[in-house]
């Protein structure tokens, strides 16, 4: 219904996926094509790092990559300690780049209607990645901590006992929110922009996909260093909570 | 095929898009894919990398430092160097001088010694040669008083008197010449 408002009014739909059915499950075909295509190319990018990879004079791209590695070990020393949870580094790394080129197939043309949107416009990523991130945590806090684990409810004390149960539960769809929602507004904004004229459409257009890089960039950050300060609160690397 | 499409879209109008729905296992499963690639393929050599990098980059450093550090003693070095062959070089130089000092006046004496030496052998000479002339002037001297005698007492005796003056002052003379080494050369010089 609501959709019929909005295609009154300026003719955009929003949030409307081409769906298809597979296995009984309903998929949102554009998302998992350009998931696929995000995947294909963060992976082609680790292989070709990987062969490019020299002790010699590095290329800019490793360099970039060795930079993006060096701050994430440093965060990761810094909340978790990377001998507590080494796995974090690979984890926030493979999150970073794969939100991030996520983020960046906004710079895809979308001349058409059915064009590919960003897949983190999508909550279905966004959430899959973000319950992922957090079941980890939760059962590497377990892990490391065993029942004492529990403990960190009630602190500093127990009578934050229910405010902390509902922020552990609200954290992963904080996190999933945060991210689909910035995306999400940037492709909305790329439909309203699509409805000017065709011989100005182009100059905000541009504007507003160099825009959406930046936030895009910034969005990886704060899911990657997020997921750092998470896995930080949960192996007991510092009990205070940060501000989501 | 507009008409599937159609009827999902009617589906899609009645759900929320901010509910997931079965597309979350698929890229939940795409992630792990591209999580487990990086795990498994990238962070391993580049983490590798980065630290032989590290290493490299601090052997360098403690390389260039101690090239530095041989640098500043091989400098040390050369200005000690330097300064002993500048004093040593002053201290060749002042014997030179010295020794130069020490030859002229050497050979000023030893040339000073032979002036000497060449004037006494002269005088020495000198002496014996007047001597000798002395000699043989007395000799001859005495030849011809006895001529002049034998011509005087010869030709005439009318002035005896006279003539034996002149003989006896002429002899006097001679005495006079042979006590004033100098003069008597001189005289006997003259006279011949």
């Amino acid at each position: 219904m609501s959709e019929h408002v909005l295609a009154a009014e300026g003719g955009i739909e929003v949030g409307v996926h081409p769906e298809v059915s597979f296995l009984g499950l309903t998929l949102n075909i554009d998302t998992v094509i350009s998931t696929a295509i995000a995947a294909a190319i963060v992976v082609g990018l680790g292989f070709y790092l990987r062969a490019k990879a020299t002790t010699g004079v590095p290329t800019g791209g490793q360099l970039l990559f060795e930079a993006v590695t060096h701050q994430i070990e440093r965060q990761v020393e810094d909340n978790v300690g990377i001998r507590t949870a080494p796995f974090v580094v690979p984890l926030a790394l493979a999150l970073f780049f794969f939100i991030l080129i996520a983020n960046w197939m906004t710079l895809l043309p979308h001349a058409f209607d059915e064009y590919l949107k960003p897949p983190t416009a999508d909550v279905n990523l966004t959430f899959a990645l973000a319950f992922f991130v957090i079941i980890l945590v939760h059962a590497t806090g377990l892990r490391k901590r065993g029942m004492g684990y529990f403990r960190h409810f009630a602190q500093p004390t127990p009578a934050l006992l229910p405010i902390n149960i509902i922020e552990e539960i609200v954290r992963p769809f904080t996190l999933a929110l945060r991210l689909f929602g910035n995306i999400f507004a940037g492709t909305v904004m790329l439909s309203i922009i699509a409805l000017l004229p065709e011989f100005v459409y182009w100059l905000p257009a541009s504007a507003w996909k160099l825009f959406e890089l930046a936030i895009g960039l910034i969005q990886a950050v704060i899911f990657a260093v997020l997921t750092i300060v998470y896995f930080g609160f949960a192996t007991g690397g510092q009990e205070e909570e940060g501000a989501h | 095929m507009s008409a599937e499409i159609l009827a999902t879209r009617t589906v899609v109008a009645q759900s929320n898009f901010l509910i997931p729905n079965g597309t979350i296992i698929v890229e939940l499963v795409i992630f792990l894919v591209v999580l487990w690639v990086i795990w498994r393929y990238v962070v391993p050599p580049v983490k590798r990398i980065m630290q032989q990098r590290q290493d490299m980059v601090r052997k360098q450093i403690e390389e260039s430092q101690d090239a530095s550090e041989r640098l500043a003693a091989a400098e040390r070095k050369y200005e000690e160097a330097l300064d002993e062959a500048r004093t040593e070089a002053a201290k060749i130089r002042e014997g030179a001088r010295a020794d130069a000092q020490r030859i002229k006046e050497e050979m000023r004496a030893a040339a000073e010694q032979e002036v000497a030496g060449i004037r006494q052998r002269g005088e020495e000479q000198l002496t014996t040669q007047r001597q000798q002339v002395v000699r043989e002037l007395r000799s001859e001297i005495g030849d011809l008083a006895v001529t002049l005698s034998e011509r005087m007492v010869g030709e005439s005796l009318a002035d005896e008197s006279r003539r034996s003056a002149t003989v006896d002052r002429f002899l006097d003379e001679l005495d006079g010449m042979s006590v004033t080494d100098g003069q008597a050369t001189a005289r006997s010089g003259e006279n011949r």
